[in-house]
Parts: C-alpha cells; sequence; structure tokens
C-alpha cells in the first residue's frame, strides 16, 4: 500500500507563484462555471460579458482601474505591515477613518480652492487612518498587545462612529432624513484621467511605487526586511524593533486612510456608510496573493478590480453579483491551494518499508 | 541475549545536511528501569529520541521493542506501539480541563464527564501524580502542567516514557517530587527513559545511564548506583586526551574585556548570572567550560547587550559599556558569534548579500537608499576571504550547509577587525572540517591581538584552544585552570560542582 505526503522542497519552485496565481483563476472560473450552469446561466457568454464590460474597452477599463485603488492601497496597507510579519486586519476601519478625516476637511474648508482643498483633504484621510492605526501600534510596540485583535476590533468603532457622524452631528438638513451627509464641495473632487477613471490611478500608482522602491533598495526596508525575517536577529544587529513596530503599523494605517479619501473624492459625492463597500477585507487578500509584496499589490489589485466591475456588469443578465464575490474566493482558495505544490511536492511512500531514497515525484 | 529489552535501538543512523546526528547509536532499556540519556548538547540525544518516538527515520539502524522489530511512519505509530513522549514543550489545550485534556484524541465516543474525570483521577492517584482533574490547565503551575503531559502518556497506556529534560521547567522542588512518580511508573513495569544534564539528578532519579557523545554511545546502560557524578560528566564531554594540537601562545596584551560584579536574570526571570568576574587581554583565547544551562547563555547575551544586568559592570577598552546597546557595542569592537546561528545571527530568510552586510549596511547607502553593488562586492570579498561555499549569492542563507553558514558568520563577525569577540558555542553541530576551520579562524584572531572570550560545552575544544579556562555552575564561575597542565578528571568535577583543591577562582 501506498500513501502520499508532502515533501519540502530545498527551495520553492520559480516563478511558482504566478503559476499558482493562473492556477486559481483557472479553478475559480471552472468551479464557476458549474454554479453558473446549475443556475440555468449560459458560462461562457457570462464570462464574455463579465470580461468585455471590466476590460473590453477603455471605459471598461476606467471603471476596473477606479476599483483597483482602493483595493490596491488596501493591499499596501496590508502587505506593508506584512512584510514585518504584523497582521493589519483592520484596514477597512482605516478606510472608514480616512474618508472620515477627508470628509472633515471637506466640510472645514468647503470654500477653499481645488488643488488646497483636495490635498488638504488626502493628508486628513492619511492622519484619520493613522490615528485609528495609532492605539494597535502603540498597544504592540510597548506591551505587545496582539494588532490582529485590536486592529479587526476597531473596525467596529470605526463603522459605529461614521454611523454616528451621518445619523447625527453630519447629517443633511435637506436629506429628508435619511443618513447622508451633505453632497461634497465641486472642488472636492478629483480631476478625472480619462474615461471615468479619476487622478486616485495616479495617486494609488504612485504610493506604491514609492513602497516597492522603499522596501527594496533603501535602508529603511532592508531593516523591515531583517526584523520581518527574525526579530532576535533585528535585536542582534541593533535594529529598534519598538520603533520599527510603530512606523510600520501607522504607515498601513496612513495607507488605508488615504484609500478612504481618495474613494471618496474620487467615486462617491458625500459620505455614507457603505464607503468601504468592503476594500478593507479585500486588501488582505490581495496582499496574501501577492506574497505581501508591492508589485504583486498592483497586479492582483487589478485582477480584482476586473472581476468587481464584472461581476457588476452580469447583474444586468440576471445574475447575482455575488457571483463576483464567489469567483474570488475561488481565486483564493485555487492560488493559495496550488502555493502549497510551490514549496512542496507529493511523494507515495511505500507502507511498511522504509522509505528513504524511494518515492516518485507526483506534482 | 538473557532477557528481552524493552526498548533495543540497534546501530542508529541518522544524517542532516551538513551534520550526522546520530553515528551508530545504541540504547537498551529494561523493563521497570529509569534510564538516563546523557550527553552534550549536540551529542544525539534528541535525534535518537525522535527516532524512537517516530518523528524521524533513522537512515540506518533497527528499532525493537520487546524483540519486535518495528518501522514508525509517524509519531501515532509509536504511540500505539506504547511509546510516550513528554516533550519540552507542553502540547496542552490551556482552556480545558485537565481530564478533556488527558482523554483528547484518545477517548470511546460517549463521555460523562465526571466518569473520565473519576478514571483520571484515579490513574493519577496510582502513579502519585496529585493534580484536580476539573481544573482548567491555564491555572495550573509548569509542574502541574507536566503532571497532565504524563497523565496523557500513562492513559494512552504507554510502556515506554520519554521525558526530555523534564526538570527543566520545574523549580528543584518540584523536580524531586518527579522523581518519586518516575519511580512508581517503573515498579508499575513501565520503563522511563529520563534525558537530562543536571548530573544530580540523574544520580537521585535513575537506575541505569547511557551517554552519547559526537552522535555515539560512549557508555551503555552503566549502573548508576556505583558511579560518581565526575564520571558522568568526564564522559559526556569525552575522555581522549588532547585531540588537537595546541597552538602556540602569545604573551597577552592590555586587558580589553573587564567584567566585574555582573548579575542577571533568566528567561524565566530568576537569577542566572551571579558576581561575574572576570578579564580577556589582547591575544588570549578564555575559555569558559560548563554543563549547558548553567548561566553561559544568559552571560554572553549580557555582554552582547541582548539581555540587562541586574547588577555590576561591562568594561569594553577601558570604557563602561553595561547599558550601552548592541549596536553601540558592535561601533565599540565587540563582535559576538551567538549560540543559534539562524535566527539570530543570521536571518534566515534573507539572501547571503543581506546577511553578509548584517554590521555594515549603514557603510553601503547613499542618502536613504543601499547600493546593490557596493554590498554584493563586501559579500564577495567576505566569501572569497573565509571560503564560504554558496550559490548564487541573492538566494536565501537557510539554504547553506551548516558550516558555510558559520563561516558566513563568523567571516561577517571578524571581517570588521573587532578588538574583541565574543564566540558561544562556535563550532557546535559542525562536521570535522567546519570545526577545525572555524577554530583556526578563532586562533588567528587571536594571534592578530584580539581578545577571544570562548564559550563551548566541548571540553577538548576548550582545552586545545584557551590559553586560560574558566568553569562555570549555576550562574558563577567556580573555578580557573590552566588548560596546558590541568587534568580532565578534575575540571569535570568542577563542572558538576564540586569545588577542586587546589583550583583558585
Amino acid at each position: 500500500m501506498r500513501r502520499p505526503v508532502l515533501v519540502r522542497r530545498d527551495r520553492p519552485v520559480r516563478g511558482g507563484q504566478p503559476l499558482a496565481f493562473a492556477v486559481g483563476l483557472v479553478v475559480a472560473l471552472l468551479v464557476g462555471a458549474v454554479l453558473l450552469m446549475a443556475a440555468g446561466h449560459e458560462p461562457m457568454s457570462v464570462y464574455q460579458r463579465m470580461f468585455e464590460k471590466s476590460l473590453g474597452d477603455s471605459n471598461a477599463w476606467s471603471l476596473t482601474l477606479n476599483r483597483a485603488v482602493p483595493l490596491g492601497l488596501a493591499g499596501l496597507a496590508v502587505a506593508v505591515a506584512g512584510s514585518m510579519g504584523l497582521w493589519n486586519i483592520g484596514a477597512e476601519g482605516q478606510i472608514l477613518a480616512g474618508a472620515m478625516g477627508a470628509a472633515w476637511v471637506a466640510r472645514i474648508g468647503g470654500t477653499w480652492p481645488g488643488p488646497m482643498l483636495l490635498t488638504g483633504m488626502l493628508v486628513g484621510a492619511i492622519v484619520g487612518g493613522a490615528l485609528l492605526a495609532l492605539v494597535p501600534a502603540v498597544a504592540r510596540a510597548r506591551i505587545g498587545v496582539n494588532e490582529i485583535i485590536t486592529t479587526l476590533m476597531l473596525n467596529e468603532i470605526a463603522l459605529r462612529l461614521l454611523q454616528w457622524l451621518i445619523h447625527g452631528p453630519w447629517k443633511d438638513p435637506a436629506s429628508f432624513n435619511f443618513p447622508l451627509t451633505p453632497m461634497l464641495p465641486d472642488q472636492a473632487h478629483l480631476p478625472m484621467l480619462f474615461g471615468r477613471a479619476h487622478y486616485g490611478v495616479l495617486i494609488a500608482g504612485a504610493v506604491i511605487l514609492v513602497f516597492g522602491v522603499a522596501a527594496s533598495r533603501t535602508a529603511w526596508g532592508y531593516e523591515l526586511r531583517i526584523a520581518g525575517s527574525s526579530a532576535d536577529t533585528a535585536r542582534y544587529a541593533g535594529i529598534s524593533l519598538k520603533r520599527k513596530i510603530l512606523t510600520v503599523l501607522l504607515l498601513s494605517g496612513g495607507v488605508a486612510g488615504l484609500a478612504g479619501g481618495v474613494e471618496l473624492s474620487g467615486t462617491a459625492d458625500r459620505l455614507t456608510e457603505g464607503i468601504s463597500n468592503g476594500f478593507g477585507y479585500a486588501g488582505i487578500i490581495v496582499a496574501a496573493l501577492a506574497l505581501l509584496r508591492p508589485s504583486g499589490v498592483a497586479v492582483v489589485a487589478l485582477l480584482f478590480g476586473a472581476v468587481q466591475v464584472g461581476g457588476q456588469s452580469i447583474q444586468i443578465i440576471g445574475v447575482p453579483a455575488s457571483v463576483s464575490t464567489i469567483l474570488q474566493a475561488f481565486i483564493l482558495f485555487g492560488a493559495i491551494g496550488a502555493g502549497v505544490f510551490v514549496r512542496y511536492s507529493v511523494r507515495l511512500i511505500q507502507m511498511g518499508v522504509d522509505a528513504s531514497g524511494e518515492g516518485e515525484e507526483a506534482t | 541475549m538473557t532477557q528481552t529489552a524493552a526498548v533495543e535501538l540497534v546501530d542508529i543512523w541518522k544524517r542532516f545536511p551538513g551534520v550526522v546526528a546520530n553515528a551508530g547509536a545504541h540504547l537498551r532499556i529494561d523493563r521497570g528501569t529509569v534510564h538516563a540519556v546523557l550527553g552534550e548538547n549536540g551529542a544525539g540525544k534528541s535525534t535518537l529520541m525522535n527516532v524512537l518516538s517516530g518523528v524521524y527515520r533513522p537512515d540506518e539502524g533497527e528499532v525493537r521493542l520487546d524483540g519486535v522489530l518495528h518501522r514508525f511512519h509517524t509519531p501515532a505509530d509509536a504511540l500505539t506501539a506504547g511509546i510516550g513522549m513528554v516533550h519540552q514543550e507542553f502540547r496542552l489545550v490551556p482552556s480545558f480541563t485537565v481530564a478533556e485534556n488527558v482523554v483528547l484524541g484518545a477517548a470511546e465516543r460517549i463521555l460523562r464527564r465526571q466518569d473520565v474525570e473519576a478514571r483520571v483521577d484515579e490513574l493519577a492517584r496510582r502513579f502519585g501524580l496529585a493534580t484536580e482533574p476539573d481544573r482548567p490547565v491555564w491555572q495550573l503551575s509548569m509542574g502541574e502542567r507536566q503532571r497532565v503531559e504524563i497523565l496523557k502518556a500513562l492513559w494512552r497506556d504507554a510502556r515506554i516514557l520519554i521525558l526530555d529534560e523534564p526538570t527543566a521547567v520545574l523549580t528543584p522542588n518540584e523536580a524531586n517530587e518527579l522523581g518519586g512518580v518516575l519511580r512508581h511508573m517503573a515498579d508499575d513495569g513501565r520503563s522511563v527513559i529520563f534525558i537530562s544534564h543536571k548530573l544530580h539528578e540523574v544520580t537521585g532519579f535513575c537506575d541505569v545511564a547511557t551517554v552519547l557523545r559526537g552522535g555515539e554511545t560512549v557508555a551503555a546502560s552503566l549502573p548508576v548506583a556505583g558511579t560518581d557524578a565526575a564520571t558522568l560528566a568526564g564522559l559526556m564531554v569525552g575522555s581522549t586526551s588532547l585531540a588537537g594540537e595546541r597552538p602556540p601562545a602569545r604573551a597577552p596584551g592590555e586587558v580589553r574585556l573587564a567584567v566585574s560584579g555582573l548579575c542577571a536574570l533568566g528567561d524565566r526571570g530568576l537569577p542566572a548570572v551571579h558576581d561575574i568576574n572576570l578579564e580577556v587581554r589582547s591575544g588570549e583565547i578564555v575559555g569558559i567550560a560548563g554543563v549547558a544551562g548553567n548561566g553561559q547563555r544568559e552571560l554572553v547575551q549580557v555582554l552582547a547587550g541582548l539581555r540587562s544586568a541586574t547588577d555590576g559592570t561591562v568594561d569594553l577598552g577601558g570604557k563602561d559599556v553595561t547599558t550601552d546597546p548592541p549596536r553601540r557595542r558592535f561601533g565599540s569592537g565587540l563582535c559576538y558569534i551567538p549560540e543559534d546561528r539562524l535566527g539570530v545571527g543570521l536571518a534566515p530568510r534573507l539572501s547571503v548579500v543581506e546577511n553578509a552586510v548584517l554590521r555594515s549596511y549603514a557603510q553601503h547607502r547613499r542618502g536613504p537608499f543601499l547600493l546593490e553593488a557596493s554590498m554584493t562586492a563586501h559579500c564577495q570579498d567576505l566569501v572569497d576571504r573565509f571560503g564560504v561555499r554558496t550559490g548564487p549569492l541573492g538566494d536565501p542563507v537557510a539554504g547553506l550547509s551548516g558550516g558555510n553558514l558559520q563561516r558566513l558568520l563568523v567571516g561577517r563577525e571578524l571581517g570588521s577587525g573587532p578588538g574583541v569577540v565574543v564566540a558561544a558555542q562556535p563550532t557546535r553541530g559542525l562536521d570535522v572540517q567546519g570545526v577545525k576551520a572555524i577554530q583556526d579562524l578563532l586562533v588567528a584572531e587571536r594571534d592578530t591581538g584580539t581578545a577571544v572570550l570562548l564559550i563551548s560545552e566541548d571540553l577538548d575544544e576548550l582545552l586545545t584552544l584557551s590559553d586560560r579556562l574558566l568553569v562555570m555552575h549555576q550562574g558563577r564561575i567556580l573555578a580557573e585552570f590552566d588548560p596546558r597542565n590541568s587534568e580532565r578528571s578534575i575540571i569535570g568535577e568542577a563542572m558538576a560542582g564540586h569545588l577542586p583543591e587546589e583550583g583558585a577562582a
């Protein structure tokens, strides 16, 4: 009798992660096709429509890019913390905090000229997100409180704060009692790039680029890698872990906050409860699939943007939008499942006989 | 063969990349005995026990239980065959009760809480393991948690119990109680394997002892009754007289490292280093000998700035560095070769280049940016000078063999031209060539006038390399020896805590 056993490879398969990602995509499309057929739809035509509406022409691209902006920034936020072995599960709350920060600047600066107001809003967004991350950052750096728990719990607090603001002090007097803030002033909207794509695309691209360069080429990024690889090695080399934890979590919060600010001034006309749309949680998936690399974050965010935009487009032909959520989940499952084989190979082990030296590669 | 042994390990070989952990080890354990397995760190005890408990498969050799040949593929196979292991790190669910932990994974389908608790209680009483079956584990002391681990093994009716350094987490009183429990189990016809390097416990609790050294069995089933601690210590550290040529000594120069009245706490907040005074001069190697766990590790960490001193001072080239962080000490000329190569001295997932510049990356920057070319050149220089065999320099350092990892680490530290080297277990786990290479590097460094403090558990190494030899026991420096004309049996006694008459401290 033989049984399969996972054996760790000496080194990961080169280029394995993009391959695993592609496998995940194929798995997701196949499973999705089965689900679509079960629901009485023609999978190929649904997929074709999804593709056309997300990547088919420049208008479709503009929608996908807009979607990729908050996904990419949230993914970057998670990845920056993750490169040091910290898990910021609070990007969702930090996005809300960032949106609140930007909305507050828009309230007090409603008469400012456009460039000044927009800069103020984005700074407000970064500060808002960083402020929400401050508590977990200090608690982790000072007394070692697990940041996963604290950042996650603050999501709820940020949401309640936002609900209180839009039901209470920030409610639009002309909204007939709907929980809405007043419309943003015209000059508070980010300028358009092409189609419906706004300048947030450039902002997100630039931020991801800066972090990518900082992480791979600077002494700061080097220290971050050391600290992420082994805390003891960092201590040995004289790198202050406390300071690194603090700066990294604040930066992570700030980047997520920026996503909220860009989303508010780019695609929304006012602050609402649904301003984030789960981007913070999707960001965790984006970062995980990108193996916490900024360049990977950009690619994965773009793909997830396309899947989400495509998913919305098929509602018109009667397919529930949750199809896109299911597809995203299966991409994650498939890619993580395939990712195992990047680091492990399968061997069949003969039972009852010592297995050293025999067994077949069957990846 | 007069009586079939409960356990027989015959000619066990286990090789890991760059290391032979077991080289033909033997072990024979009779029913109803408490059997000590002794050896220094790296002697192959853990590997041998992992072979017995099914964690590792041996490259060669046989595992026999009651004379029957067994081949374990998983720890579960060994458990089924009656082998229970109590690991150093407990594997308990903190929020479960004692009884729940004991029966976890080994219970009938339907359980009544009171029944299970009564049965666990009964089992515990039978073996003198005082415990409260309905208490959650998180409320228990380390000693109580260990009793739960032992109960788990007994519940599964283990006939052979392996305890891996069981007293490391216990207070002296708890350790004595454990001794009584082990006796109970032996009297019940079970066999207990007691892994330790605390000699007084071995002489106190155990019937027979097997000593491993360098992966081989150097003394099999020695009756403890007729053996004293010093003999065991001598066997552990080896008895070959002067394994290597002593390099010619130099006349030592000025004091480079001076430690006075140094005290520090261990990981559990108990005093681990007491009132240490020592000096290391330019051009000499001072060795520190001692059985593992006698404060050497903590002393070294205090010197490196990774653990704070509770009292006393550390002077580096005439400058008080007692409160300086690690980087400033390095800047003052202290380099440190830590005991844990991967994980402290080197970051395993980062590349060879990234690890090579760990101490010097600040010199390879322009503004905020690191200069890739300059770092690679520095790394290539180290690799060439210290003969590190590597693949591409951009590959993770974890792919290097043990000997090459250590060459890279030692090269990086020595390459900075330090005034003082603190080397903790620099050759542990290396193969013969690797050991020789590292020892030669340390001697060459001394010959350039560097002060070297060498901490090792290998007495041969210390006798060969040191110009002066200090023995540490229970956090204190117990004695100083001249390695050129000291008998190893006397040093062995000092390591076991017996003060020699003529040795001056």
